[in-house]
C-alpha cells in the first residue's frame, strides 16, 4: 500500500464499527480523516463468512440491538445499502420438558405464561416495569460523554439522577437501594418461581460476561444492558448479516469522504514533544496528523503503540490489570435443513432461543469456566440467521448460530482435545429440544474466546475490551484519567469498547470519541 | 509526656487541644504493632554489633533489630566527628534492577535526569506517582551499563513492578542479601587504607568501587547519608562479619567505635535530609493527599527535572510548580544548651507546623529540628518559638524557646 497523501487530520486506528463511527463522523465534521485497520477486512467481530461454501452467517456478533437510531439516520446508512431481514426479533425461553415462553409483555405471551405460574406472570410485568424504570435512570448517561471527577456538570447531573430517583415511589426507591448492589440470581430467586424464566432473564443479563449468576454487581449489569437497549430500536437483523452492516457503514464513511486503508497495521503512534502527530504502520509507512483516535483495546494502543515511557506508571498498571477475558464460545453450523424443535411455531424459528433451563444450569457452567473447563449441559444462545434472510443457505438448508456461554479463555490442560468434546455437548444439550439436530449438520466451526482474539482482533476474546464490572463503568471506564476519550498524551484519543459506554454494536463510543476530538480541535 | 505530668500540667489542656494540630503519638518510634505481629530480624552482622554493646538499647528499623546507642550518645557523636564512627546499615531496602530498558526505566521512574550517571556513580533521586506526590527517596548505584541499584529507607518493591510493566527491565529485592555497613567521620579514608583498601583515597565523592579485601569483593561508596566525609561498603551477608572486623580492628587506632541508630538520626538531622516514614509520608502511605508532598514541597526540587522525557508524575508536577505549596520542608536551630523534646513550632498563638525529627548538636550547641512548616510562615518572616519541657526532680517546667529557620544544612565538618 502506498497512499500519495501523507497528511491528514485525523487517523482513525482500527476498523471496527466504533472505528468506522468516528471516523465517519469526524469526515462528517469536515475532516480528512484516514482509517487504518490491521486485517484484510473492515468490521472486525461484525463479519458475514462462508461456514463452508454457500453458506453464510455473522461468524462473531448476531445482530444489532442497542445501536442507536440516531446513529443510523446521522450517518444515513439505508441509503447506504443497510437492509433489516428481520426486526423486533423475539426471545424465548426453550423449555427441555414442554412450553416455551415467549419473553415479552404481550398479552398471549403472558396468559402462557399463567399457565405455569400465575404468581410469575403477575410478577413478570412487574419486573419488567421495575428494570425499565431503573434503565431510564441511567439512560440518560450513556449518550454523552461521562463527568469528569469534581466537574460541576458531574455535580448538576448526579443531582439530576437524584432527582429522578425521586420520581420513583418510596417502595421502588427502596427496591433500588436493595437490588442495585445485588446478584441478578438472587433478585430472580426473589421475584419468579419458574426456572426456565429466571435462566432466561439471568442469561440475557449475563450474555458476554466472564460474571457468575450469583455475582455482586450483576444487577447494575442487567439494569445497564437494558439503558443500552432502550437506545436502540429493539432487536434487529441485516440482510447479509452483520457482515452487510459493516458495508453499510463503510461505504457512509468513504461517502463523506474517509480514506480507507485495510491490511495496515499500525506499527506506533508517532509523538513529537508531548503531542500525537502521526503513526508509523508495520510497512514502515509513516501518515500525518494532529489526532489520532484508537478503537483497539486502551491497553494495546497506549503500551503497545504509544509505550509506557510515555505514560505515568500509575496509569499504566491500572491500564494491565483491565480484566479482559472473554467467555463466550461461538459454534456456526451449516445445516441440510431446519431441525425440528418440538413445541416451537414455525413462525418462531427465526426467534432469539436461549438454552439455559435454570439458574442452577447457569451457576453450574460459570463453575466449570472458573475451573478451566466447561459444562456438560452448556447454556447457550441460538438462532436460525436463514429463516429471516435465506440468502445465507442454499433453498431449503439453513445456517445456526449458538453462542456457548462460560467458555474459559484457557482450558485447563489446553484446548487441543477439549475441543471435540464442546461441540459434541453442545449438540447433545440442542438435541434434547430438537432431536434431528445432529443428522442436519452439514459444516461447522467452533470460536473458541482464543480463536475470536485470533480472527477479529478482540484482545481476550472479550468484545466488551475490558469487562463491564460496575467499578469499570461511565467515569471509570477504562481508568478514570481515560474516561473522557482523552489521554495524557494531546491528540490522542480512545474511541473502541473499552471506553463508555462499552461493547456491543452500539457505535457510541466512536460517536462520542468523534465528538470530543472535535471539542478539543474547536477548542485548540 | 507521661500522665503524671499531665496531672500537674500548668497549661489548661484542655484550651490547648484546640489549637493542638500535631498527634505526639505519631512521632513516638515505639512501634504500635502488636506484638504477636512484630517481625524479629536480625542483620547479619548482629552478633557483632551485640558485642560492641555496653548499654543494651536496641530499637526497631524496618523490622530489624538493630542498636539505638552502643556505649554514651554523647561518645559517639564525639567519634563520629573526630574520628570514624562504624555502623550497621543493613536494614535499608535495595533493589537491583536490571536489563536491556534499566536506564529507560529508570528515566520514567525518577523525577531527575539519571543520564549523566556514569557505571560506579551515585545519584540521589526522588520517585513520584501520578499526581505527583513523592513515594520516596533514595540513592541509586549504576553497577554497570544495564544494572542498577536503588537503596531506599522504605519498601517499594510493589511500586518498581508495577512501573516496570511495558518494559524490558527485571527488578529484585536483594535487601536480605546484601548487608551493608557506613564508616562515616574524618578518619574513615585513612581506616579504610589501612585495612588494605587499597587506593580508597583516589576514590571521588560519589563514586563508588569493587575492592578485594582479604580476599572478598567489596563494594564501597563514598557516600554518607549525612552529606559528611565517610562511606558505605556494601558486601555479602556471609563476609560482612569478617570486614566489620576488620575494620575495627584496623580502626582501633584512629578511634572508630562502632555506633547505633540514634548517632545516625542526629547526623540526618544536622544534614537537613528528610527520612521516608519519619519526616514525610510516601504517597502510598498518606492516608489523606494533604499527608502526601510534592518534592517541591520536600525541598527536593534539585532532584527534579521537568523539561526532558516523561516521568511518572511530570504532569502533576508542571502544575504543581505552580501552584502555591501546601507545607514546606524546613530546617530550625533552636538555641538551647542542653537536648530538648518538642512536637509544635508556634508562631505567637498560630501554630506554624509540627517538628518531624529533633536532635541535638553538640557541635553546634544547638537543638536542631526538621519541621513541616505552613508557607504563609515562611513568606512574611514571624517569631516562631517552640513549646518544650523541662524536668528538674520532680517540677517539670514549660520553656518558650524561640527558634529561627536555618537554610540548607548545618555546616558539620569538611564536605566530602
Amino acid at each position: 500500500m502506498s497512499l500519495p497523501e501523507k497528511n491528514f487530520d485525523v487517523i482513525v486506528i482500527g476498523g471496527g464499527h466504533n472505528g468506522l463511527v468516528a471516523a465517519a463522523y469526524l469526515a462528517k465534521a469536515g475532516r480528512r480523516v484516514l482509517l487504518l485497520e490491521a486485517s484484510d477486512r473492515l468490521g472486525g467481530a461484525l463479519a458475514t463468512e462462508d461456514i463452508t461454501p454457500d453458506y453464510r452467517i455473522s461468524t462473531g456478533a448476531q445482530m444489532i440491538d442497542m445501536l442507536p437510531r440516531r446513529i443510523e439516520k446521522d450517518l444515513k446508512l439505508a441509503g447506504h445499502g443497510l437492509r433489516y431481514a428481520a426486526r423486533y426479533v423475539p426471545t424465548i425461553a426453550l423449555n427441555p420438558t414442554n412450553g416455551h415462553l415467549v419473553l415479552s409483555r404481550r398479552r398471549r405471551d403472558i396468559e402462557v405464561l399463567r399457565k405455569k405460574s400465575a404468581r410469575d406472570a403477575d410478577a413478570y410485568l412487574a419486573f419488567s416495569k421495575r428494570m425499565k424504570s431503573y434503565a431510564a435512570l441511567i439512560a440518560p448517561f450513556l449518550d454523552k460523554a461521562p463527568f469528569a471527577p469534581g466537574q460541576s456538570a458531574a455535580r448538576s447531573a448526579l443531582r439530576r439522577l437524584v432527582w429522578r430517583g425521586a420520581l420513583l415511589d418510596a417502595a421502588s426507591r427502596e427496591a433500588l437501594l436493595r437490588d442495585l448492589p445485588g446478584s441478578i440470581g438472587h433478585m430472580l430467586d426473589d421475584a419468579f418461581e419458574t426456572p426456565i424464566l429466571k435462566g432466561a432473564l439471568a442469561f440475557d443479563t449475563l450474555v458476554g460476561t466472564a460474571a457468575g449468576p450469583y455475582d455482586a454487581g450483576t444487577v447494575l449489569r442487567g439494569i445497564y444492558r437494558k439503558a443500552q437497549r432502550l437506545a436502540g430500536a429493539g432487536a434487529w437483523v441485516p440482510q447479509g448479516g452483520l457482515g452487510a452492516f459493516v458495508d453499510a457503514l463503510a461505504a457512509a464513511a468513504a461517502g463523506l469522504g474517509v480514506t480507507i486503508e485495510v491490511s495496515a497495521p499500525v506499527a506506533r503512534i508517532l509523538v513529537q514533544g508531548e503531542a500525537v502527530v502521526g503513526v508509523e504502520t508495520a510497512a514502515g509507512e509513516t501518515f500525518h496528523a494532529p489526532q489520532v483516535l484508537s478503537s483497539i483495546h486502551p491497553r494495546a494502543t497506549l503500551l503497545d503503540l504509544l509505550g509506557a515511557n510515555r505514560l505515568d506508571a500509575g496509569l499504566v498498571a491500572r491500564l494491565s490489570r483491565i480484566p479482559t477475558r472473554g467467555a463466550t464460545a461461538k459454534l456456526n453450523l451449516a445445516l441440510s435443513g431446519l431441525p425440528t424443535i418440538q413445541g416451537l411455531a414455525p413462525a418462531e424459528y427465526g426467534a432469539r432461543l436461549i438454552v439455559a433451563p435454570s439458574l442452577d444450569d447457569i451457576q453450574e457452567a460459570h463453575a466449570q469456566a472458573k475451573r478451566g473447563t466447561f459444562a456438560s449441559n452448556p447454556v447457550m444462545e441460538v438462532t436460525f440467521p436463514s429463516v429471516a434472510d435465506p440468502t445465507l443457505a442454499p433453498v431449503g438448508h439453513h445456517v445456526m448460530s449458538i453462542a456457548i456461554q462460560y467458555v474459559p479463555y484457557e482450558a485447563e490442560g489446553g484446548w487441543d482435545d477439549k475441543r471435540d468434546r464442546l461441540i459434541d455437548r453442545a449438540v447433545e444439550t440442542l438435541s434434547i429440544y430438537a432431536p434431528d439436530l445432529k443428522q442436519r449438520i452439514v459444516a461447522g466451526e467452533l470460536l473458541l474466546p482464543a480463536d475470536l482474539e485470533r480472527k477479529f482482533g478482540l484482545a481476550g476474546g472479550d468484545w466488551h475490551q475490558g469487562e463491564l464490572r460496575p467499578d469499570r463503568l461511565l467515569s471509570f471506564r477504562p481508568t478514570p484519567e481515560l474516561a473522557q476519550y482523552g489521554t495524557p498524551v494531546a491528540g490522542l484519543f480512545l474511541c473502541g469498547a473499552g471506553s463508555h459506554p462499552g461493547g456491543g454494536v452500539t457505535g457510541m463510543a466512536g460517536r462520542l470519541a468523534a465528538e470530543a476530538a472535535l471539542a478539543r480541535r474547536a477548542r485548540a | 509526656m507521661s500522665d503524671d505530668t499531665d496531672l500537674h500540667h500548668p497549661v489548661d489542656l484542655a484550651a490547648l487541644a484546640d489549637s493542638a494540630r500535631a498527634d505526639p503519638a505519631l512521632f513516638e518510634s515505639r512501634s504500635v504493632e502488636p506484638v504477636f505481629a512484630r517481625r524479629v530480624l536480625a542483620t547479619p552482622l548482629h552478633m557483632n554489633v551485640a558485642a560492641e554493646s555496653r548499654t543494651n538499647l536496641w530499637t526497631d528499623w524496618n523490622g530489624y533489630t538493630v542498636a539505638e546507642v552502643l556505649s554514651d550518645i554523647e561518645d559517639e557523636y564525639r567519634v563520629l566527628r573526630h574520628a570514624a564512627a562504624l555502623a550497621d546499615i543493613s536494614p535499608l531496602f535495595k533493589y537491583r534492577i536490571s536489563g536491556r530498558e534499566a536506564a529507560a526505566f529508570l528515566a520514567r521512574f525518577a523525577a531527575g535526569d539519571i543520564s549523566a550517571l556514569r557505571v560506579d556513580g551515585t545519584l540521589p533521586v526522588v520517585f513520584c506517582e501520578d499526581r505527583g506526590f513523592v513515594v520516596g527517596d533514595g540513592l541509586l548505584f549504576r553497577l554497570g551499563d544495564d544494572e542498577y541499584r536503588l537503596v531506599t529507607e522504605e519498601p517499594h518493591l510493589a511500586w518498581l513492578l508495577d512501573s516496570a510493566i511495558g518494559f524490558a527491565v527485571q527488578v529484585e529485592d536483594v535487601s536480605s542479601t546484601l548487608a551493608a555497613i557506613s564508616l562515616q567521620g574524618p578518619l574513615s579514608a585513612r581506616i579504610l587504607s589501612a585495612a588494605n583498601f587499597a587506593g580508597v583515597e583516589t576514590l571521588a565523592p560519589h563514586a563508588a568501587r569493587w575492592f578485594d579485601v582479604a580476599a572478598q569483593p567489596v563494594y564501597v561508596s563514598r557516600t554518607a547519608l549525612s552529606g559528611d566525609a565517610g562511606y558505605e561498603l556494601w558486601v555479602d551477608p556471609e563476609d560482612a562479619s569478617h570486614i566489620w572486623s576488620l575494620l575495627l580492628a584496623h580502626g582501633a587506632p584512629f578511634g572508630l567505635a562502632a555506633t547505633g541508630f540514634a548517632l545516625r538520626e542526629i547526623a540526618r538531622v544536622e544534614a537537613g535530609r528528610a527520612r521516608a516514614g519519619r519526616d514525610y509520608f510516601g504517597a502510598f502511605s498518606a492516608v489523606e493527599p494533604e499527608s502526601a508532598s510534592t518534592p517541591f514541597e520536600l525541598g527536593l526540587a534539585g532532584l527534579v527535572d521537568l523539561d526532558r522525557g516523561h516521568f511518572t508524575g511530570r504532569n502533576a508536577l508542571r502544575a504543581a510548580k505552580s501552584a502555591p505549596l501546601r507545607h514546606t520542608f524546613s530546617m530550625l536551630a533552636i538555641d538551647w544548651p542542653e537536648p530538648l523534646s518538642f512536637i509544635g513550632i508556634h508562631a505567637g498563638a498560630d501554630m506554624a507546623g509540627v517538628a518531624t525529627s529533633t536532635a541535638f548538636s553538640w557541635s553546634l550547641g544547638k537543638n536542631l529540628a526538621l519541621a513541616m512548616l505552613k508557607p504563609e510562615f515562611l513568606d512574611k518572616p514571624r517569631k516562631l518559638h517552640i513549646e518544650a519541657e523541662m524536668r528538674h526532680g520532680f517540677e517539670v517546667r514549660r520553656v518558650i524557646v524561640p527558634a529561627r529557620l536555618v537554610s540548607g544544612p548545618a555546616p558539620m565538618g569538611p564536605k566530602p
